[in-house]
């Protein structure tokens, strides 16, 4: 069995020996390492190497024969080399000639050759430095042309430069000196960029801030021919409407003259420079201002990161700028240009802002720009509650509305909402009212002061035509009477009718273009128009009715005008509804309480002329001059008294004109104070003592009023009523003089009492009066009998009296 | 004994044509007021005024009357109880002027005899306007031996003067009473007829 195994063991081995032979036969030098290595680390490498030494000897033995065979062929070679070897010799000898020759001639080749390589060197070099150039020279033209931009103002394209400079360029060139210092720069640069365009973005603001009276006044001009135009569209209606009411109001007139146009319908001139104006071609809002600088700065603060604070600063900047438009000047109210040049500032601002608004992303916002317009309205609002109160001229109050409705016209146009500006129209409406109430106190005064208070002559019919055209009166027995004649009322009748109208007028003037239904309106001009009749001119009415020096020509002739004005009311209530256009039928909630007022001035005036009157009365009283204590009887009554009612005659023989009632009730109220006059002089305490002759001398006084009364000076009373006036004079005069006291005690009381209108106290304070006198003549008395019994009796009557006082009021 | 507020009364009368200011200098004198709108007096008016003269207080009673003819009837009824009379014309007005004779005659037609006159030449203001010369003035006065004034009632000019002028000359003419007399009563007293005066 091992020999069968070392047989296994032999053939394995020297398979592998024949494999590792054909190895070293085939493979190269480098490779034989690991072949060898396999030899030695199996354990056989003896027997190897007997195989390679047999090898080897095989191979030697081929060698042999192999050079026998081909022995003849190398004796001939050899001896064809041993010539060759000759020629090879002179060939050497030649070559080496030739190459001696070479050597000589190529020397300056080699120099040449040497001054070639170096060029060549040189030609590297610098294309090597050409390169590296070329790389180079775009970031120096790039910085050349930042800086260029820099210089030119152009920061938008270079800050776009620095950006492609700094992420571009630079990095391929970063190694360099010189652009270390370039990126060193670029913070620099792009702060000048930032703060350069700052500096533009501010000169834009006060740009703006300058312009903004201007892009305002512009603006409103625009609005303005705008609305002319929707007037030429809107024109024929109106024409018609505007006709048709003109006609009306000739229809109150009843007449065929022509009237004409009042003032109040036309514009104040203020604004009629205004007109001619807009006739020009108005330049837009974008044509004044450039507003590319604020675009551009937009754009270089975002791109460098900072637009919040763009934005920040923008709208801080137009916040403050906002508070300075929106501070009216200190004397805005004088004129109107004030408040124009106000409206132009803030219509400026905010046109600006919208602009801004619809041309930026964001720089502004609608909540941002809302937020300003409610602060401007309200400012606005109460600057102009403020200037307003201080107009006292209604045009300018005038004028002022019209312009704060083409103000808010305007901003309507860019979307602000204007509500709140028209309701302060409404309170300018008050305003504008009271101003015209001061003015048309003015003209009621001025008319007032200014009347003849005589009855209006006319000697023609023209004249008496242009009368009934001013004033709705119509009489048809003045009418048929010849010329010349009289109207019954003085010139301020028609004027005052007039300037009613005109203030009318003054009020709808206002109405207009403040959206207003004609309800509201007809509403609105009747307060106004009541206003005015029962506040200022009842005012004014009652300041000359009660003015010092007032003649009672002038208060005759009020009570007769004033009833003349009175009727005219129900004219005025058609005028007013003319006008307005509102239904007859419509329920007013306001009616016209002009009746009233000259209704009031009338009483005033009634009043005027009892109170002048009896002053008068007074007057001649103060001049009085009774000698209580005469003895002697005149045949006639006192001079003052005399005059007094020959005064009284006189006058109401002059005022015929003068309404009957009238006439009555100032007749009676003269003589019920004269009466009264007359008794409280008679009674007075001063008067002391008086005796039975001044009794009758003053008896002689009431005789001449009694015979006045009776007299008739005025038509209408009845037949003894305006004698009842001194009736209690006349019954004390009576008692005394005819010392009728025992009828007096026996009928006291009773309703058929001859003495009923004697009062008891007074009985006594005259009956002590002459007591008195009797007692001073005391001592004459007691030489005379009936003296003594006369003082007697009149101590007697003076008991009886108080005890009937006593007894009665008991 | 019953004590009155003054020593005399004095009756005056202001008569001239319709418009020459006799209502104004009357309100000018008493109660120092202008007013330049003309307003026709058709009434009978009367201001009185107290003043001081030569230690009395004299009440004077001014009469205004109504230029309009329509009212002379009633004006003439109170000559009788003047006892002085201006007449009053409108130096930018001739016809006022050439009216002073018809005033004067009527004075004495229904005065007293010897009732005292002054002639007011008003205006005066409106020099530049005059069509009276002053000459003519001073002739008309000087014939019938009466005072003048040129006045302005507007520019007040010598109304005080005038109306104090005239109760001068009046009182002048009034009897001297004795200090020690005591309700004497003076009415039949020689020259002075149709009024009387009194004292405390």
């Amino acid at each position: 069995m091992e020999r069968v195994k070392m047989a296994e063991e032999s053939l394995e081995t020297a398979a592998e020996h024949e494999r590792i032979l054909r190895e070293i036969e085939s493979t190269d030098t480098a490779c034989i390492g690991p072949t060898l290595r396999s030899v030695y680390d199996g354990e056989e490498h003896g027997r190897f190497m007997e195989k390679l030494e047999t090898r080897i000897r095989n191979h030697d033995r081929e060698i042999e024969k192999m050079c026998n065979f081909h022995y003849q062929g190398f004796v001939d070679s050899i001896t064809e080399l041993l010539k060759v070897r000759g020629e090879a010799q002179k060939l050497k000898n030649q070559v080496t000639d030739t190459n001696r020759k070479l050597q000589h001639e190529g020397k300056e080749l080699v120099i040449a050759m040497e001054e070639l390589k170096q060029c060549r060197l040189q030609q590297r070099n610098i294309s090597a430095t050409v390169d590296k150039l070329m790389l180079c020279l775009p970031v120096l033209e790039m910085y050349s042309k930042l800086r260029d931009q820099m210089k030119t103002k152009r920061h938008y394209p270079a800050l776009k430069t620095l950006e492609h400079l700094e992420h571009t360029y630079l990095p391929q060139v970063s190694h360099y000196r010189f652009c270390k210092v370039m990126v060193d720069n670029i913070p620099k640069l792009r702060e000048e960029i930032k703060d350069v365009s700052m500096s533009d973005l501010k000169d834009f603001l006060e740009s703006i801030r300058k312009h903004s009276d201007k892009i305002g006044e512009t603006a409103m001009k625009q609005a303005q021919q705008q609305r002319n135009l929707d007037n030429i569209v809107l024109q024929q209606p109106r024409l018609g409407s505007k006709r048709k009411s003109k006609k009306d109001v000739y229809t109150i007139f009843d007449t065929e003259v022509e009237s004409t146009s009042p003032k109040s319908e036309q514009d104040s001139g203020i604004l009629d420079v205004e007109d001619e104006e807009d006739d020009e071609e108005v330049p837009g809002a974008q044509d004044l201002v450039d507003f590319s600088p604020v675009y551009r700065c937009l754009h270089i603060y975002s791109v460098l990161g900072a637009r919040e604070t763009f934005e920040n600063y923008y709208r801080k900047q137009r916040r403050k700028q906002a508070r300075l438009v929106l501070q009216p000047p200190s004397n805005m109210h004088e004129t109107l240009d004030g408040y124009r040049k106000y409206f132009n500032q803030i219509v400026g601002f905010f046109v600006v802002e919208d602009h801004i608004l619809h041309t930026t992303q964001g720089l502004v916002n609608r909540a941002y720009i809302d937020e300003l317009w409610e602060m401007a309205l309200s400012k606005t609002i109460a600057a102009l509650r403020t200037h307003s109160s201080y107009c006292s001229d209604p045009n300018l109050v005038l004028d002022l509305k019209n312009l704060i409705v083409l103000f808010a016209d305007t901003l309507q146009v860019y979307g602000f909402p204007v509500n709140q500006l028209f309701d302060m129209l409404l309170e300018i409406r008050d305003q504008y009212s009271e101003t015209l109430l001061k003015k048309w106190a003015g003209v009621f005064r001025n008319i007032l002061d200014s009347d003849n208070y005589s009855p209006i002559p006319v000697t023609s019919e023209e004249t008496y035509k242009k009368v009934v055209g001013q004033f709705p009166f119509q009489d048809t027995e003045l009418e048929k009477q010849p010329f010349p004649k009289k109207f019954p009322f003085s010139e301020f009748v028609p004027k005052v009718y007039n300037q009613i109208k005109e203030f009318i007028y003054a009020c709808l003037k206002f109405s207009e273009d403040l959206h207003l239904s004609s309800t509201e309106v007809d509403d609105m001009i009747r307060k106004s128009t009541n206003l005015l009749l029962t506040r200022t001119l009842s005012n004014s009415l009652q300041n000359v009715i009660k003015r010092k020096n007032i003649g009672l020509t002038e208060l005759v002739q009020i009570i007769i005008n004033t009833t003349h004005l009175e009727k005219s009311c129900k004219y005025l209530e058609e005028f007013i509804t003319n006008i307005t256009n509102v239904l007859p039928e419509t329920v007013h909630t306001t009616k016209l309480y002009g009746t009233t007022t000259f209704k009031d001035a009338r009483h005033a005036a009634e009043e005027e002329i009892y109170t002048n009157l009896n002053q008068k009365i007074d007057q001649f009283l103060q001049l009085a001059d009774y000698d209580w204590m005469t003895g002697e009887l005149d045949n006639k009554a006192s001079d003052y008294l005399v005059d007094l009612i020959a005064f009284l005659r006189s006058t109401f023989a002059v005022f015929t004109h003068l309404p009957g009632k009238v006439a009555q009730t100032a007749c009676m109220s003269a003589c019920k104070h004269l009466a009264t006059s007359l008794m409280q002089l008679l009674l007075e305490a001063e008067v002391r003592q008086l005796t039975l002759g001044a009794l009758q001398q003053f008896n002689l006084d009431v005789r001449e009023c009694e015979q006045f009364a009776r007299s008739g000076p005025v038509p209408g009373f009845q037949e003894d009523t305006l004698q009842l006036a001194f009736i209690d004079l006349r019954q004390l005069l009576d008692l005394f003089i005819q010392w009728d006291w025992s009828t007096y005690l026996a009928d006291y009381g009773q309703p058929n009492c001859k003495y009923l209108r004697v009062n008891p106290v007074t009985a006594l304070t005259l009956l002590e009066k002459m007591k008195d006198t009797s007692r001073k003549n005391n001592m004459f008395a007691q030489f005379r009998k009936n003296e003594r019994d006369k003082q007697k009796l009149i101590d007697t009557v003076a008991k009886q009296l108080r005890g009937l006082i006593s007894s009665h009021h008991s | 004994m019953a004590k009155k507020t003054y020593d005399l009364l004095f009756k005056l009368l202001l008569i001239g044509d319709s418009g020459v200011g006799k209502t104004c200098v009357l309100f000018r004198f008493s109660d120092d007021a202008f007013n330049t709108t003309f307003i026709s007096t058709i009434e009978i008016d009367f201001k009185i005024k107290t003043v001081e003269l030569q230690g009395k207080k004299i009440k004077l009673q001014i009469w205004d009357t109504a230029g309009q003819e329509r009212f002379h009837t009633i004006t003439t009824s109170y000559y009788r109880g003047a006892m002085g009379i201006m007449l009053v014309y409108d130096i930018t007005n001739g016809k006022s002027f050439e009216n002073i004779s018809k005033w004067l005659r009527n004075i004495d037609q229904h005065a007293n005899e010897d009732v005292e006159r002054m002639l007011l030449r008003n205006k005066c203001d409106m020099d530049h306007k005059r069509v009276v010369p002053k000459g003519k003035g001073e002739q008309i006065a000087r014939e019938h031996r009466i005072r003048f004034f040129e006045t302005s009632a507007k520019a007040n000019i010598n109304i005080e003067k005038a109306f104090l002028t005239l109760p001068e000359d009046i009182l002048r003419k009034t009897p001297v009473k004795e200090p020690n007399s005591e309700n004497v009563d003076i009415s039949s007293g020689g020259g002075v007829t149709g009024w009387k005066s009194k004292c405390c």
